[in-house]
């Protein structure tokens, strides 16, 4: 029999235990921040509230959710051979690195799941990050301090992008600019480290003696499905940014370049089909060189004081001053200038609704 | 209360606890701006919803009138409820890094095993909806019924 007066308590519950059952710790509130908007500047950028150190406004560091490391780092990653990748496919999104002749390949499949990895790649500590929400990837030199340090996903966000902590201090770091903005350390810089957002199929023909994070990662995750759908694909951003900057669609792929203190973002399309792009950004003469669909790897474009203009023929790039044949790795392999090494750029790729949030003033290229 | 305001205020109910969850789940966002994102999203999903639990409520108050007695029950129409929003709600993850409901679907493959979970993400849409046929088809149920009862009632 049809109760009608348990209807709409029932239904109503049944809608709100959905939703609530999955979530342990209770909700999520905002972060509890000291009291007062306004900090005192205690350094170059660096303000003081409560005691708190910062550099932005500790009222737009918002509550993701979950706990810290709600969403798992992986900490002591296992890596398999190539031929051990059964788990990919090659046109599988990956971020490939290169330190010291070592080549690891980090799966965004994986990454999309823990968005942080810890590593030791060619003797070096780096941090492998990635922010689903805005498409950014990021590779950190993970010395805080002098000192090797581990991070975490803090369970915080700025501007929509993953604020990252440092085991260390326990300060928060935004993933989108690599500085800390908030505890200790607030203000300090971590080195940006080059990389490759590349299929796998490609990384591989590059790098064939590469590693990969295995999915043996220590957490059970169902690397084959990627929890945000279609959300890459769909034009729309459901959710508020602080700069809606029109000048392009909100996730066109982008690659940003920051140099001398300027800002320059580079669609992704306009360097695979326009490259090599001899451009400069902050007054420091920069190529763009694109040779895999969805890749594309910044240099300086300066060897010995001498600037270079390069141009592609025949599907070899050469520089226009003393007709150098120049590699996908910015070395030149023939002519004049046969050894010399191109300075690579680290550069950030992301969604242009997240780069333009970050950096208001940032120019387009072509725009 | 008439059948019409009660099932009108069922509606609103079901729409209202769906639109909380979303707020309590995306701290990220403003309560505006997470419920403006989550309509433009799940607006079908929520609409229908609210309908669906309205005109079964409509139906049954009409069935209490008639002296009716029917054996759809309350709990079928709150599982289905669940059973769409909480499906429904997958579609939530990209309103937040981090959020609740990647953090949730995380914990999935910990309870169902990785392959169930990876079914669960992979069609949470088309589950969504099969839970939001679920709804209405007890409404449906419920309206033949109270069709055939009210047949007799003037029969006699």
């Amino acid at each position: 029999m049809l109760n009608p007066k348990l209807a709409v308590p029932l239904a109503a519950a049944g809608v709100a235990l959905a939703g609530l059952l999955l979530l342990p710790g209770g909700l999520g509130g905002g972060e509890s921040v000291p009291a007062g908007t306004a900090g005192a500047p205690v350094g170059q950028g660096v303000m003081e509230t409560g005691g708190v150190r910062h550099t932005v406004p500790l009222s737009e560091i918002r509550d993701g959710g979950p706990p810290q490391d709600g969403i798992p780092s992986i900490d002591d990653p296992a890596f398999v051979g190539a031929a051990g990748a059964a788990f990919l496919s090659d046109s599988d999104t990956v971020i490939g690195l290169e330190i010291g002749g070592t080549a690891r390949a980090y799966p965004l499949s994986i990454l999309v799941w823990h968005e942080i990895v810890n590593d030791m790649v060619g003797g070096v500590p780096v941090a492998v990050t990635y922010c689903p929400l805005c498409y950014t990837s990021q590779v950190f030199v993970r010395v805080v301090g002098g000192e090797a340090a581990e991070f975490g996903t803090s369970g915080k966000l700025y501007n929509s992008n993953l604020l990252m902590y440092d085991r260390t201090t326990g300060s928060y770091w935004s993933q989108a600019l690599g500085t800390a903005v908030r505890g200790e350390l607030a203000g300090a810089q971590l080195e940006a480290v080059p990389f490759d957002l590349i299929s796998w199929g490609d990384w591989k023909a590059l790098h064939p003696g590469t590693d990969v994070l295995s999915t043996d990662t220590g957490h059970t995750r169902s690397y084959s499905t990627d929890p945000y759908g279609d959300y890459y694909t769909d034009p729309r951003i459901m959710f508020p940014v602080s700069n809606d900057d029109k000048r392009l669609p909100p996730k066109e792929v982008i690659l940003g370049i920051e140099h001398g203190g300027e800002y320059k973002a580079y669609r992704q399309s306009d360097v695979e089909s326009g490259s090599p792009i001899n451009d400069d950004i902050g007054g420091v003469p920069v190529l763009l060189v694109s040779g895999y669909q969805g890749n594309a790897r910044a240099f300086e474009r300066e060897v010995a004081g001498q600037t270079l203009d390069f141009e592609a023929r025949g599907g070899a790039v050469y520089d226009l001053q003393t007709g150098s044949l120049w590699d996908y790795g910015g070395l030149a392999t023939g002519g004049e200038l046969a050894g010399a090494q191109l300075a690579r750029l680290a550069i950030h790729p992301g969604f242009w609704f997240e780069w333009a949030a970050f950096h208001p003033q940032t120019g387009v290229y072509g725009r | 209360m008439r059948a019409a305001p009660k099932a009108a205020l069922a509606g609103a109910a079901t729409v209202a606890a769906y639109t909380a969850v979303v707020i309590a789940t995306t701290p990220a966002l403003e309560p505006a701006a997470a419920v403006f994102a989550a309509v433009s999203i799940n607006h079908a999903i929520m609409a229908g919803m609210g309908a669906g639990v309205g005109l079964q409520v409509y139906v049954s108050e009409r069935a209490k009138a008639l002296g009716c007695k029917t054996k759809l029950g309350a709990a079928g129409r709150s599982s289905g409820a669940a059973a769409t929003s909480f499906f429904s709600f997958f579609s939530l993850v990209p309103l937040g890094c981090c959020g609740w409901w990647l953090y949730a679907l995380s914990l999935l493959p910990g309870v169902l095993g990785v392959g169930a979970s990876a079914v669960l993400i992979e069609h949470s849409q088309a589950l969504a909806y099969a839970g939001f046929a679920a709804v209405f088809g007890f409404a449906i149920q419920g309206a033949m019924r109270l069709r055939r009862a009210a047949a007799l009632v003037k029969a006699d």
